[in-house]
């Protein structure tokens, strides 16, 4: 009997040491960090920096001794922006390649059912994108974003700053077309309602397909109604489509906000000419001019394995980066519980400054506004963060 | 009043870009009854082609059709008789998960050269518009609607005045026929894919002014072409071009008058209705097939 039991418990302590997410730091091989990633398909633009934004977080990490005395590997499945090829992803990482920890992916799309993955395996999922609002109200517990704000909360700095105006500068007219995507749908409905109650008159508000390529007639619908502003739910080329369907209408409004589509460096300048990027309006999660700590060696080392600075996506991928390792580090285990536990009791440094959640893993900072202004993506708002001119307005009108 | 002709002007325009595209894809279909679905990620090939091109030499990307329509056509050419023929002659389902691969290869290719950000080619006139009668006719539209028309009309020309379009129409119409008149069958099946290619690459070029694109917008271009096929009739070059406008149509119509929402639900809910109703198309012949392949 006394054998029985030996082995018993033999048995027990081996299935314990090798089960999922309970290796300790006696471990000695390679910690296993899985994520997926649309790397093709039609975000494919924003997350490769996203990937390489892992990837510099990892070497910075590795150079450093790992995590827990161990070398991390990461492996990445491109999901091609496809609900099910998400889920099919962080299932088989968990499943099959038996990764001790978890990154997420990317758009508020996806992050929906990974997450959903993640939580139902008891793993913690930090996300680097994907701050539709009906991803935090499931209750979830394993789950952090690593941005400073969700969705809902998009809006607050260039509110802000229109309610800084006075009066006879204010738009009295804006127009809010939007592509139909969880993120953006939340994030135009915060500016409808938050401008609404400073008296802007909604002219137009429409959802479109994410397939659209095709903005004529939206363009020339919303010139027809000839809005002082525009905030335009985008996601990737959309917002260079819109810009210039409304050049081809000759209506150039007086302020334009996009989500998301601005902060795209490499081709946004390019698809909508130079000269009309300027006094264009977005919103964005981090400045590489902002002091927090790391953030310097980040940009560094980015622009040193990629040849050109980082995008807004690549810092929020090595933002998640930084959460992860500042909760396997605290708690000195990759136990999942443990490390969930941490993040909703604790503040993590990291590049996008300090961040702090709630029971359902929002955070509680400030996204910051920015503009282009000279051929540059500059921060206007908060002041604490700017980095350009004041704002300009009214956005001059197309150059060509 | 103004609104409506504005939105139909907008459909009649972008309809004559999506003719020469769905006009590719039957011509293929027509001759050889393969649907390509790499047609959309040739279109794309030829988007990049012009794209670079006219990075680097600032010349029209319009007006370098007249490269990409070639470089396709020496690209459909290779691509028939590597993998297409080789499917064709087992099963329609093998040649169409044939072309589905293909589809997957070319656009890996393409990220792999030119990245996965979107691209614009943005010549001078691409923000500009013609105003008449109170209507924006956006001069890239514009260009791009005539350009597309010559193509056609080119294609026409081939099909319907030279020995070849002669041998084409044989053996779309019958190939063992055809065959029993000297033609050989395997060379006008190449040489109809290698068109059906081309006219995709000097479409890809069109494209490449009028809309942002990435490597995998191929796709979305896959059900917009089908549907048109199917509604003009598959085989049917006219029929491909009427199916075009109204597609177009219907979108700027939807887009203006329902939702935006709406408008790229449109193909999907011509095909249901066009084969419920019409299965032959608007221009189709119904044929038998038993006597239509003998």
């Amino acid at each position: 009997m006394r054998t029985f039991l030996g082995s018993l418990t033999a048995v027990l302590l081996l299935v314990t040491a090798c089960g999922n997410g309970s290796g300790t730091a006696g471990d000695t091989g390679p910690i296993k960090i899985g994520a997926s990633l649309p790397l093709s398909g039609p975000v494919a633009d924003a997350s490769e920096p996203a990937y390489a934004g892992y990837k510099v977080w990892l070497d910075r990490l590795n150079r450093g001794g790992g995590l827990l005395g161990r070398p991390v590997e990461l492996k990445v499945l491109d999901d091609g922006f496809d609900q099910n090829a998400v889920i099919s992803n962080y299932n088989r990482l968990i499943g099959q390649e038996k990764v001790d920890l978890l990154l997420g992916t990317f758009s508020s799309k996806l992050n929906l059912p990974a997450s959903t993955v993640a939580e139902r395996h008891k793993m913690l999922y930090v996300e680097p994108s994907g701050g539709a609002t009906e991803i935090f109200e499931r209750g979830y517990e394993y789950l952090f974003f690593a941005q400073p704000s969700t969705s809902v909360d998009l809006p607050e700095q260039f509110v802000a700053w229109v309610k800084s105006l006075p009066p006879e500068k204010r738009p009295a007219t804006a127009a809010y077309p939007t592509q139909d995507d969880p993120n953006t749908d939340v994030a135009i409905e915060a500016f409808a309602k938050e401008l609404g109650a400073l008296g802007v008159r909604p002219v137009y508000s429409q959802e479109y397909a994410p397939e659209t390529t095709n903005f004529d007639t939206i363009a020339a619908a919303i010139a027809a109604a000839r809005p002082d502003l525009i905030v335009h739910g985008a996601v990737s080329a959309d917002g260079a489509g819109l810009i210039k369907a409304l050049q081809k209408q000759g209506f150039s409004p007086k302020i334009l906000f996009q989500t998301n589509s601005p902060s795209v460096v490499s081709s946004f300048p390019e698809a909508v000419g130079p000269a009309n990027t300027e006094g264009i309006l977005t919103s964005v999660a981090w400045s590489p001019a902002t002091p927090y700590p790391g953030n310097a060696e980040f940009v560094a080392d980015y622009t040193k394995a990629y040849g050109r600075p980082p995008t807004d996506d690549a810092a929020n991928a090595y933002t998640a980066g930084q959460v992860l390792e500042a909760a396997v580090k605290a708690v000195g285990s990759l136990d999942q519980r443990k490390l969930a536990d941490w993040l909703h009791a604790n503040t993590v440094q990291t590049i996008v400054g300090p961040l702090k959640w709630d029971e359902r893993g929002v955070p509680d900072g400030d996204m910051l506004l920015a503009q282009w202004q000279r051929g540059e993506l500059e921060i206007v708002a908060p002041e604490s963060a700017r980095t350009g001119g004041p704002v300009i307005t009214p956005k001059p009108a197309w150059a060509s | 009043m103004t609104g409506l002709a504005q939105t139909l002007a907008f459909g009649v325009l972008v309809g004559g870009v999506y003719a020469l595209a769905a006009s590719a894809m039957n011509l293929i279909f027509g001759v050889m009854r393969i649907v390509n679905l790499a047609q959309g990620a040739m279109l794309m090939l030829g988007a990049y082609l012009a794209y670079s091109l006219w990075r680097a030499t600032g010349l029209d990307p319009l007006l370098l059709t007249l490269v990409t329509a070639p470089a396709l056509l020496a690209v459909g050419w290779v691509t028939y008789y590597l993998f297409v023929e080789r499917a064709r002659t087992t099963d329609p389902p093998t040649a169409l998960v044939t072309t589905f691969g293909l589809a997957l290869i070319t656009t890996g290719v393409i990220a792999l050269i030119w990245g996965n950000e979107w691209r614009l080619a943005g010549p001078g006139y691409a923000g500009r518009s013609f105003t008449v009668a109170g209507l924006h006719l956006p001069q890239a539209q514009v260009y791009a609607c005539l350009v597309a028309a010559v193509v056609l009309g080119g294609l026409w020309l081939v099909l319907n005045r030279t020995w070849l379009g002669r041998s084409v129409r044989a053996v779309a119409a019958g190939p063992e026929g055809a065959r029993l008149v000297g033609i050989d069958v395997r060379r006008v099946w190449a040489a109809s894919y290698a068109l059906g290619v081309a006219a995709a690459g000097a479409g890809g070029a069109l494209l490449s002014v009028l809309y942002p694109f990435t490597p995998s917008s191929g796709y979305h271009w896959i059900g917009l072409m089908l549907s048109i096929v199917v509604l003009g009739g598959m085989g049917s070059m006219a029929g491909s071009v009427l199916g075009a406008v109204l597609v177009a149509v219907g979108e700027a119509l939807t887009s203006a008058y329902l939702s935006p929402g709406w408008a790229t639900a449109v193909p999907y809910l011509v095909i249901v209705i066009v084969l419920l109703a019409r299965p032959q198309g608007l221009l189709g012949a119904r044929l038998r097939e038993d006597m239509s392949r003998a």
